[in-house]
């Protein structure tokens, strides 16, 4: 992917930038707002990382201005700024994410992996599948190696949201996002619980391991 | 605009059209009695001139010696006099009778009734006065009519002066009234903006300068100073709460930073990587502290209520009972949603919020609720509040220390040594605050009860 990240302290930017060329991607990184903006508006990007509070032209004035020119790049805002309404500013701007610091390299990894796959115009799938698991979306049910696995619905619902990103880490204030449209980090490890019962179920009695633990980022599930 | 259209049960319920309406009671009631005291006066004057008038025309006819004399008299008398004004009648002692009118003795009164020679009696009665004279009985009646022309005259001025007064209160205090609703409802809908948060609404300067110098554009003008400080406090705020954020979390980044790379250098399994993952795990417990402490704060400063939505507090209560259902299990303890009742259970609030409230209770009571806690969290409607509930059967929280808890970094003595930052609770009674919610820390025996009473949508 190509990249552009606006932040204007070196530590930060050094580590991200280092990050994701490891990763195999392209970075192009900025120091300030005004640049940064030029650049946006210039060069073709698949995702942009911006900070809020930059030199020149803040994150959020750089967000509206590239969203007035029509440009629909996913932005993912990375800041410091992370009271209850600067949030939901920074998504009212025009960006598509916010991810608040100090921050996790494998959060943004993967937060930046569901942004460039965002758009896709999904086909209406009926059937989930990751090697010999089989979720059928109709009747509900779920088999694997063609034993049926009975599942609470918030489980189902873990594992669809897993099976839907097939390959792609889901960290837990993600899952918690999109499983419980929570958007806070409780302190107890609850995401952790529900998945290790999950497992339970899905892979315990099974010789392969289908859900995945990527450390320091988050769950994958893989075919 | 819409509350400039005006109801009728607003304008009757404005200061100047009662003031209007209890100066006009007081007007009338002032007028009756003065206006009262004179009918009564003059009417009683009259009487007594009329009276005394009656008596002196009596001595014209008692000069005749003789019953013929006086009945020649009386009838001459009666032809020059018109019986609506004066009824002369002399009854002789036969029962033979001459006058304008014709009397008839009943039960001992001598009552006036029409002579079919004359014209018409009065319509308004007579002052009689009866006198035996000559072996008869003369009886003179002079008319009442200047009495009645007195009380018609009476009720005429208190009409004429009574209708203007009223419709001319009436219509100043309809007007005066219109007029302060409109500049009351001018603040209102400011007061109101302030309320959901919009901190830049002010009293248009056209209500404060419309009636120089009156108490509502006092009340006005010291309302855009209030609105003005407290938005400069919380932009205050607000850039205080950015600028730590960045000076602070900018370096907490570094060392974050700084540790992950430090970590990944570091021989896999080796003590000293160990060092750097514990040392960076204490930067993020850092890190968390400081964000509740920000985050307590911006709510307490003023979090805008204009993006609240209406939240069904139940299905939010049982999301999050699910959530932490393993959770809880897993301390050996079981967490359980009471049966809710059917019916509404909206509020109007942030969901996120009240999540994240709702957790920080129930992650409280996994925390210090011993070894295999038993959490209850119930839904109910009470009146016109939504009740949420969350109960445990630890040890509970001394009766004297249920405020303190409440403040931030607030620890009691036995949960020292338990994980957990003394922001939870603070953070829990911020978010209360936020929705107008009652919170309340109970006796559950044994155990805490934590009570929030959200005002029903």
């Amino acid at each position: 992917m190509k990249i552009l990240l606006i932040e204007d302290d070196a530590t930060t930017s050094d580590y991200v930038s280092k990050g994701l060329r490891e990763e195999g991607h392209t970075v192009d990184a900025l120091t300030n707002g005004r640049d940064g903006l030029a650049q946006a508006l210039a060069g073709e990007y698949d995702v942009m990382i911006a900070d809020r509070m930059l030199p020149e032209l803040d994150g959020l004035s750089v967000v509206r201005a590239v969203r007035a020119a029509k440009i629909t790049t996913p932005v993912i805002f990375l800041t410091a700024i992370g009271g209850v309404d600067d949030r939901i500013e920074g998504l009212n701007a025009g960006a598509d994410d916010y991810l608040v610091k100090p921050f996790a390299f494998g959060e943004l990894s993967a937060r930046l992996a569901a942004l460039a796959r965002r758009p896709q115009a999904q086909a209406e799938q009926v059937v989930l599948e990751a090697g010999d698991l089989r979720m059928d979306l109709i009747s509900r049910r779920v088999t694997r190696a063609g034993q049926e696995i009975d599942l609470l619905p918030r489980e189902f619902a873990l594992l669809e949201f897993l099976l839907r990103r097939k390959g792609r880490v889901q960290t837990r204030t993600m899952l918690l996002e999109g499983v419980w449209d929570l958007n806070f980090d409780p302190q107890t490890n609850v995401v952790e619980t529900h998945i290790s019962r999950l497992r339970n179920k899905v892979d315990k009695p099974f010789e392969r391991d289908l859900i995945h633990t990527v450390r320091g980022a988050g769950y994958r599930i893989e075919g | 605009m819409r509350r400039w259209r005006l109801n009728r049960a607003a304008i009757l319920a404005s200061t100047p059209l009662r003031q209007a309406l209890g100066l006009m009671a007081l007007v009338f009631a002032i007028l009756l009695v003065t206006l009262g005291f004179a009918y009564v006066a003059l009417r009683s004057s009259s009487e007594d001139s009329i009276r005394a008038d009656l008596k002196q025309q009596t001595a014209v006819f008692q000069v005749a010696a003789n019953p013929e004399t006086l009945s020649v008299i009386v009838s001459a008398e009666a032809r020059a006099a018109d019986p609506a004004e004066r009824a002369i009648a002399f009854v002789l002692a036969d029962g033979r009778q001459v006058g304008n009118v014709h009397v008839v003795r009943k039960s001992g009164q001598w009552v006036i009734g029409r002579n079919p020679d004359f014209p018409a009696l009065s319509q308004h009665g007579y002052f009689t006065l009866v006198m035996p004279l000559a072996g008869g009985f003369l009886v003179i009646g002079e008319s009442q009519a200047p009495i009645a022309e007195l009380t018609s005259t009476f009720l005429a001025i208190l009409i004429f002066s009574f209708v203007p007064s009223v419709l001319v209160s009436a219509a100043y205090g309809a007007w005066a009234g219109m007029r302060t609703r409109r500049r009351v409802s001018v603040i209102e809908d400011t007061l109101d903006a302030l309320t959901e948060g919009r901190l830049d609404a002010r009293v248009a300067r056209s209500a404060i300068r419309a009636a120089r110098g009156d108490d509502l554009a006092r009340i006005g003008a010291r309302l855009n100073v209030m609105a003005a400080t407290q938005e400069s406090t919380v932009e205050a705020l607000r850039q205080v709460s950015a600028d730590i954020a960045h000076d602070l979390k900018t370096p907490m980044q570094r060392i974050s930073v700084l540790l992950s790379q430090l970590q990944t250098e570091l021989p896999e399994g080796s003590e000293a990587r160990q060092l750097a993952a514990r040392a960076n795990a204490e930067a993020e417990g850092a890190v968390a502290v400081f964000h509740a402490l920000l985050q307590i704060a911006q709510i307490e400063g003023g979090s805008p209520k204009n993006r609240f939505t209406p939240v069904d507090l139940g299905a939010l209560a049982g999301d999050i009972t699910e959530l932490y259902a393993a959770s809880a299990e897993e301390a050996g303890g079981q967490i359980a949603l009471a049966k809710r009742p059917s019916g509404s259970m909206m509020v109007l609030g942030d969901r996120s919020l009240l999540g994240q409230m709702l957790s920080n209770l129930i992650e409280n009571a996994i925390r210090h609720a011993g070894d295999a806690p038993q959490i209850t969290v119930e839904v109910v409607a009470r009146d016109e509040l939504v009740e949420l509930r969350v109960r445990d059967r630890g040890p509970g929280i001394p009766e004297a220390e249920r405020g303190q808890v409440l403040q931030r970094l607030y620890r009691l003595e036995h949960s020292r040594t338990t994980p957990g930052n003394g922001l939870g609770l603070a953070l829990v009674d911020a978010v209360a605050g936020l929705h107008d919610a009652q919170l309340t820390l109970s006796d559950n025996a044994p155990g805490l009860v934590v009570t929030l009473g959200f005002p029903r949508v």
